[in-house]
């Protein structure tokens, strides 16, 4: 955990230090009596810069080690798969439209989390994504992208 | 005053409204009931559901889920030993050695009837309070309001780290992205590298369901699963669920302590429903006459702690509806839903709308009560959902997550921004760092920087009106104990290092 901490703190301190030229660089509108839209970013620069010299100090001094947040290798593996089928999805949903993505994405999910009938994730891939897909649409009257199947659907 | 009660009683009794609180408790007993599902995932999934909806249904449909989702987390406690919420933990230390002697229905019974009258006491804590503490808060200057979102943010912090470094980091870490967008007094824009869609900020719900969903499909492909034979064989054993007249006479103790420790406990912000769940069935336990039978299996220790996290639901709807200050992730969920709607939970609301205001309290009447006729009459029903596979309701919540960015806006970049925090949410998860102080500066940042620089304004520069103002000065006070409190329970906890 220390050293998750000496990471941490080491990303906080360029975090800040971005946050901190940033903020610097907002302009000034000189009205009387009036704050400055730096003023309270200054406050957030100062607190960001406090705690985060504190977490490396803590990481630095010598402490027992407190229990860290840890996965086993097939654990990873599974969070990676999840993770890269997430960012996948989230890529191509604007141009192939929800139903399109959402078939493959549902089933790859269904897939990690365990389900090998192929039959199941034929079928719950499309029966929930083409369910949700309609629900909204005419349940709730919230219009899911269409993407490639414009004019069709 | 009196016509807005009866307004906001006959609002929240329209059929409508009370079909969204039954369906939501309805909802919010089967997500309660879920190992893995929880109440703020509850009620992110339903959201985007509630945007085109009334905003009396939609917060009628969200309180019976949140009601509900406390009731539903005691079953799974209780039939397999895994509490569906985490408020449901102290349910199983009596509750599973009932259902393993065969007492399923009688442990079942109590859980419901324990709940009922825990949030039955809330919700009269929060009649009778609520308006009293609005009227208050109404003499509220700018600075003392600074002041409470301050002493807020710190104890929220406190409570929700167990470093509270790393919990205070993580509130400013949600400060910083509070400052995205518009500066709220004058307009000018920062950090929005000429985006457009930053110009009105991160919005809150977007965030929130990154950093709760995401972290959440993860931890469910590594917890480990309920066996299926077990809970089949409990669920087709469990008996009458009606208790008897002796078991009532015996939850009562347990169940005044439990309400009356869940309500206070409610009210205070971070406390939460754990807390209040353990600390009611430890003091039931030393004033019981059966205190050492505590644990293996007795109805009191489940009474005490059902009625306590029911409890603390109403409590924790006092300081959100009076201060804008939520109590826990729920209520910050709340906040945001209503704000989706237009309508700013404070004071205010019970001045400016009032009959609203009430039709939120007696819609909250309303969600134990069916609760409690949903759970007796549709258990057996209801416990098949412990069945349903993983493997069909995560990625189902997935989906519902897009969707709810999406539909926030109608835009894309939502999307983009909940997968965002959803990385967010897991880096914090790896590095210990609580994401429940991030979740709360979101939702008080703009308030905290809105009353510090409109006090500043009108006082030209001078701070001292923070100290020489009784109510801020109080608050500040709190807030600065909140911290070192914060602090020395730390030192006390953390291990020595060996030498």
């Amino acid at each position: 955990m220390k050293q998750r901490n000496l990471i941490a703190a080491l990303v906080l301190l360029a975090f800040s230090g971005g946050y901190a030229y940033m903020t610097a660089n907002l302009p000034d509108r000189g009205i009387e009596n009036m704050t400055e839209p730096s003023f309270f970013p200054w406050i957030v620069t100062t607190l960001l810069l406090t705690l985060t010299s504190i977490l490396l100090v803590q990481s630095l001094l010598p402490s027992q080690a407190a229990a860290a947040w840890t996965l086993s290798a097939a654990a990873k593996s599974k969070v990676a798969q999840v993770l890269g089928l997430f960012a996948v999805y989230v890529a191509v949903l604007p141009s192939l439209g929800f139903l399109v993505a959402s078939v493959p994405f549902f089933g790859g999910m269904m897939a990690v989390y365990g389900e090998r009938r192929p039959l199941w994730l034929v079928l719950g891939s499309i029966g929930v994504s083409v369910g949700l897909f309609y629900l909204f649409r005419l349940g709730f009257t919230i219009y899911l992208p269409v993407g490639v199947l414009k004019g069709m659907i | 005053m009196d016509a807005e009660v009866y307004q906001g009683f006959l609002q929240a009794s329209l059929p409508t409204n009370l079909l969204a609180t039954c369906i939501g408790s309805l909802l919010g007993l089967v997500v309660g009931m879920i190992p893995g599902m929880t109440i703020s995932m509850g009620i992110i999934i339903v959201l985007p559901l509630t945007f085109v909806m009334d905003p009396g249904n939609s917060i009628a449909l969200l309180l019976g889920l949140y009601v509900g989702g406390m009731m539903g987390g005691s079953f799974s406690a209780i039939l397999l030993n895994i509490p569906g919420t985490p408020s449901a933990s102290a349910t199983a230390l009596d509750g599973y050695p009932m259902a393993a002697r065969g007492e399923a229905g009688r442990a079942l019974g109590i859980a419901i009837i324990a709940s009922f009258l825990g949030g039955l006491f809330s919700f009269l804590c929060l009649y009778l309070i609520a308006p009293l503490l609005a009227e208050v808060a109404l003499q509220f200057r700018s600075a003392d309001l600074f002041s409470l979102v301050f002493f807020g943010l710190t104890i929220i912090c406190s409570f929700a780290a167990r470093s509270i470094i790393k919990g205070l980091l993580s509130a400013v870490i949600g400060l910083a992205i509070v400052t995205i967008g518009l500066d709220p007094m004058v307009g000018t824009q920062r950090y929005t590298f000429d985006q457009v869609n930053l110009m009105s900020g991160v919005h809150f719900l977007t965030a929130l369901v990154g950093l709760f969903a995401i972290p959440q499909l993860i931890d469910n492909l590594v917890a480990p699963k309920a066996d299926a034979g077990e809970t089949g064989a409990i669920v087709r054993k469990f008996g009458s669920v009606l208790p008897s007249l002796a078991d009532l006479k015996a939850i009562r103790l347990p169940v005044s302590i439990g309400s009356l420790t869940g309500a206070f406990m409610g009210i205070l912000p971070g406390a939460g429903g754990p807390i209040a769940a353990f600390i009611s069935y430890d003091y039931s336990k030393k004033l019981s006459k059966k205190g050492a039978a505590f644990g293996d299996g007795v109805p009191e220790g489940i009474a005490a702690p059902e009625s306590a996290n029911n409890a603390v639901t109403g409590g924790a709807l006092i300081p959100m509806m009076t201060l804008g200050i939520p109590g826990d992730p729920v209520t910050a969920i709340l906040i945001g839903a209503l704000l989706v709607h237009g309508l700013a939970p404070g004071p205010l609301l019970f001045i400016e709308q009032g009959d609203f205001a009430y039709s939120i309290i007696f819609s909250f009447f309303w969600a134990n009560i069916f609760n409690l006729f949903i759970a007796l009459a549709s258990l057996r029903l209801l416990v098949k959902v412990l069945a349903l596979p993983r493997s069909l309701l995560m990625p189902s919540i997935a989906l519902l997550c897009v969707v709810g960015a999406y539909a926030l806006r109608n835009n894309f970049f939502d999307v983009y921004v909940m997968f965002f925090f959803g990385l967010l949410g897991l880096a914090m998860r790896w590095l210990d760092m609580p994401v429940v102080p991030l979740l709360l500066a979101l939702v008080l940042g703009k308030p905290l920087e809105e009353h510090l620089r409109a006090t500043l304004s009108s006082t030209q520069g001078d701070v001292m009106v923070f100290f020489t103002s009784p109510l801020s000065l109080l608050f500040l006070c709190m807030a600065v104990v909140s911290i070192i409190w914060s602090f020395a329970a730390e030192h006390r906890k953390r291990p020595k290092p060996s030498t």
